[in-house]
């Protein structure tokens, strides 16, 4: 399978009164065409900064990519002009955000924020453009959609609005869509809905997907390849079967036995991650897991793991992860 | 849409009728009538006067008959100006204020907004720091004390403009610019502040992921928003401005409404008196009204609410 | 991290925290010192100056600036800077005077729409909507006629018709801390409704009211400089009487009408400066 997009080295950092943010640092990852990754860890460990990042949607300052490479067919993002890379947002690559309720225009009707790219990017006059937006609409399952085009924002429930977001993002028919938690946001019995339209017009389009999240679950139903982040930097990827039976760095370990399953016996309780996410600012030395890891071993504190093969195809940042077989192992 | 205007237009009768009854009540307290002259005259001709004008009625029969006439166009007699009525005495000051207080009104819209645009997208640069500046200064300085010290430069050292009187353009520019300043400067704030707020939102975001040009961004998405807090801010500001129209007008000399009210206060005419301050009443109640419009043509949510 | 700073500074109370914030406004030092200033000024001018501010010689009318007058004489030949100096008087104590009687009036008439609600709420904010509807400059005009030539009247003209924001802010202000965690918590302790909004609301809202009430006193300095200029003011010496003056011969001598009118544009300005340097340190979102 050839690459679509290549993420190399990316590094976004952010100037702040108190220091410098290393919120992306080194981060690799790629999605072969019609292919869906998911990016997971926790909150505010840089997934969705480096997705903003390869649509170069970082709000600069305070945020600056400061190296690094997007490849997307073979062109590195970051060299074009801003009139290029216009060419390319929501034409080539879109992207769905994870707060429906603030990232549509409160003041614009719901069609008209869905064909005002249609109208930028595949040259419709004002009423095929229209006429897309209503099908879009249908296609992404809004009953009525003629009336509902006409109306605003705040009369559609935060998973119409997602649903609005979907056929916004897809309306130009990219090559990849990249969703950042689109169902962080809305009540759990529409989560799955919501997924499985994407999963289907992606199917469907043979558009590739980077699925932000930070619900294993998730990953294990939709993702062919998971890569997981942590302080702003990728610590294990995988195929998603790997990942998610044999685990090769201990904080997937920690993020899988926070989640309950239903194919494992009842717990007695949850386990979750002890300690707080690093300061960005100031990282731990060594390996920036370390403080919060039960398995650390004195190296990890001194030397920063890179990512490894551990196993064929397997890549994990972590020292003790050499060791076979992984002390997590007897336990999980 | 319609029943919000409704519910404005209506709310703008117990208003008016509010402000036209406590004027009247107050106007009665005031000590001493309009027949207070540096001669005291004969008590038999005070109540011929009286009886007149209706003045021995009730005050609330008074009251009536004022609205009631009122309604009909007719703001009753005025007390020194004896061959006119407070109708045509108004009417006839009513141009000048008028032209006054629109030409400030576009005057403060196009000098505040650009300059608090320009502020927010070039954020901490010298044009910024000058509009904030500028802003901050004007903001704080009345018309009046603007006006004096323009007329200064203008009129006295420069003798480019007239101090005052009324009739062209050149009689305009200084009374205009002093009464927009206050408000321009205001509205520059409010519209930095506010680009500022609606340039962080997500939406604005999502537009620019969809590949759209910056100055679609900025027109589309980012004015539009950041014009209402602009709008409900702004507006009720740009009301006040009326009345400080009339320290204005007597500052340069302007024959319009609000000299006829000083005059009135001056000869205790109560006609003219109730009349102007019922004017200016108006006035402000359709500034804020046409504001409350365009509030509900620019944001969705007050629509439908 | 967070945390770990917060137990390393050294703590304030709410306003200690702000007077620090406060002092690091340059704007706003500069509005206080001038402000400062001018008081000193006021108080000072009958024993420093070594004319009376009413005193008239021909002699030297219309001077311009000069060593024995800094800012010039007027027509009368009264000296412009003492004169000044005794309008600051009138100046600053409408500016302070007025504000005590819309703290009496709009904190109660605000606290009590806000603690009463239902029918009596809708009383007062229509009655607040009214007000606002109502060009104040006139309604000052109208009632000062009522009250008389007094000084003090002139005061009250102006504070009576300046509560409106106040009380519209007080009950705001309540409503709003209603609704917090802290006042249920002393509701379901068992207090009552005064109570609660003597110990509780109305001194969680006292900031923002002392921001508005700064941003009040230029205005109301403007209200009776106008007012003055148009000859209905005050009679003691003040600034709007100054510019009135100074107008009727500003080709012969501008600088008698151009100092009064930099005066209270310098004035408002340092009070606004102060309340723009008030709203910002004691804004709790600020606050770290």
């Amino acid at each position: 399978m050839t690459a679509l997009l290549q993420v190399r080295n990316l590094s976004t950092y952010f100037h702040t009164q108190d220091g410098v943010v290393k919120a992306v640092d080194g981060v690799y990852y790629e999605v072969a065409k019609g292919e869906t990754i998911a990016l997971v860890g926790e909150s505010g460990c840089g997934k969705t900064v480096s997705a903003l990042s390869i649509l170069r949607l970082i709000p600069e300052p305070p945020g600056k990519i400061v190296s690094g490479e997007v490849l997307f067919e073979g062109t590195d993002l970051l060299k074009l002009s801003q009139e290029e890379m216009r060419k390319v947002r929501g034409a080539e690559i879109a992207m769905i955000f994870q707060e429906p309720m603030t990232s549509l225009n409160p003041v614009l009707t719901i069609g008209r924020q869905i064909s005002e790219a249609l109208e930028l990017h595949q040259q419709m006059t004002k009423q095929d453009a229209y006429k897309e937006a209503l099908r879009l609409l249908e296609l992404v399952g809004i009953p009525q959609a003629e009336r509902r085009a006409r109306d605003y924002p705040h009369q559609f429930s935060g998973g119409m609005r997602q649903r609005v977001m979907i056929a916004m993002a897809i309306s130009c028919r990219p090559k990849l869509l990249i969703a950042d938690e689109p169902t962080t946001a809305v009540d759990v019995t529409i989560q799955a809905q919501l997924l499985e339209l994407v999963r289907g017009i992606t199917r469907e389009l043979g558009t590739s997907l980077i699925l932000i999240t930070h619900n294993l679950g998730v990953v294990a139903r939709y993702a062919r390849r998971v890569y997981v982040m942590y302080a702003g930097r990728i610590v294990e990827h995988g195929t998603a079967q790997a990942v998610y039976h044999d685990p090769q760095h201990p904080y997937t370990v920690g993020l899988l036995s926070s989640v309950p399953r239903l194919d494992e016996p009842r717990k007695t309780h949850l386990s979750t991650i002890e300690g707080q996410p690093p300061d960005l600012i100031f990282p731990p030395s060594g390996c920036p897991f370390h403080p919060r890891c039960a398995y650390a071993i004195p190296k990890c504190s001194k030397d920063r793991p890179e990512l490894m093969e551990v196993e064929p195809a397997h890549y994990s940042a972590c020292w003790v992860a050499l060791q076979k077989p992984t002390p997590w192992k007897k336990i999980s | 849409m319609h029943k919000y205007l409704l519910r404005r237009i209506l709310w703008l009768v117990p208003v008016l009728l509010a402000v036209a009854f406590i004027t009247f009540s107050l106007m009665h307290l005031v000590p001493g009538g309009p027949w207070d002259r540096e001669k005291a005259l004969a008590p038999q001709v005070v109540e011929n006067l009286n009886r007149k004008y209706g003045l021995d009625k009730p005050l609330f029969v008074q009251f009536g008959n004022f609205l009631w006439n009122a309604l009909r166009g007719d703001l009753g007699v005025s007390y020194s100006f004896q061959d006119r009525g407070v109708t045509q005495i108004l009417l006839s000051g009513l141009p000048k204020t008028a032209t006054l207080g629109v030409i400030a009104f576009f005057l403060a819209i196009l000098i505040g907004i650009p300059f608090g645009m320009a502020a927010a997208l070039k954020q901490n640069s010298a044009v910024d720091y000058a509009s904030v500046f500028f802003a901050t200064i004007f903001a704080s300085i009345p018309g009046f004390v603007l006006g004096i010290l323009i007329m200064i430069i203008f009129s006295v050292v420069l003798h480019l403009l007239p101090t005052g009187g009324w009739g062209n353009v050149k009689h305009l520019i200084m009374p205009s610019f002093a009464l927009a300043a206050l408000p321009a400067a205001y509205i520059a704030r409010i519209t930095r502040a506010s680009m500022l707020e609606v340039m962080r939102q997500d939406y604005v975001r999502t537009a620019r992921a969809k590949g759209l040009a910056e100055r679609i961004v900025l027109l589309r998405h980012i004015l539009r928003n950041a014009l209402i807090p602009v709008m409900t801010i702004a507006g009720p500001e740009l009301a006040f401005l009326i009345s400080g129209s009339f320290i204005i007008e007597n500052l340069f000399s302007i024959p319009g409404v609000g000299r006829l009210f000083v005059q009135g206060v001056f000869a205790r005419d109560y006609g003219l008196i109730m009349g102007s301050i019922l004017f200016y009443a108006f006035a402000v109640a359709i500034v804020n009204l046409i504001v409350d419009i365009l509030y509900a043509v620019v944001d969705p949510r007050i629509r439908y609410e | 991290m967070a945390v770990a700073v917060e137990t390393l500074r050294p703590h304030h109370t709410i306003w200690g925290d702000a007077l620090i914030r406060l002092r690091r406004n340059r704007l706003a030092v500069v509005g206080v010192t001038f402000i400062l200033l001018l008081a000193l000024g006021a108080m000072l001018v009958p024993y420093v100056s070594p004319y009376p501010w009413d005193r008239q010689n021909y002699n030297i009318i219309l001077q311009n600036p000069s060593w024995a007058h800094p800012f010039g004489t007027d027509n009368l030949g009264r000296d412009v800077i003492t004169r000044l100096l005794y309008g600051a008087r009138t100046s600053l104590q409408v500016g302070i005077f007025t504000q005590i009687i819309v703290v009496l009036v709009g904190i109660p008439i605000g606290a009590i729409a806000a603690a009463a609600g239902g029918r009596m709420d809708n009383i007062i904010m229509r009655f607040v909507d009214v007000m606002y509807a109502f060009p104040d400059l006139l309604l000052i005009i109208l009632v000062r006629a009522i009250l008389g030539p007094s000084i003090y009247m002139l005061f009250l003209a102006i504070g009576l018709v300046a509560w409106v924001n106040v009380a519209r802010l007080v009950r705001g202000q309540i409503l709003s801390l209603k609704q917090r965690d802290f006042i249920t918590a002393a509701r379901a302790m068992g207090a009552s409704g005064p109570y609660i909004t003597l110990r509780h609301l109305l001194p969680n809202s006292i900031g923002p009211v002392i921001v508005v009430l700064t941003f009040n006193v230029p205005r109301a300095i403007f209200a009776e400089a106008a007012l003055s200029y148009i000859g209905i003011g005050a009679n003691t010496p003040s600034w709007g009487t100054m510019i009135r003056d100074g107008y009727e011969v500003i080709f012969a001598a501008p600088h008698l009408v151009a100092f009064p009118a930099l005066a209270v544009g310098i004035l408002m300005l340092s009070f606004t400066f102060l309340g723009d340097g008030l709203r910002d340190a004691l804004d709790p979102r600020l606050r770290r």
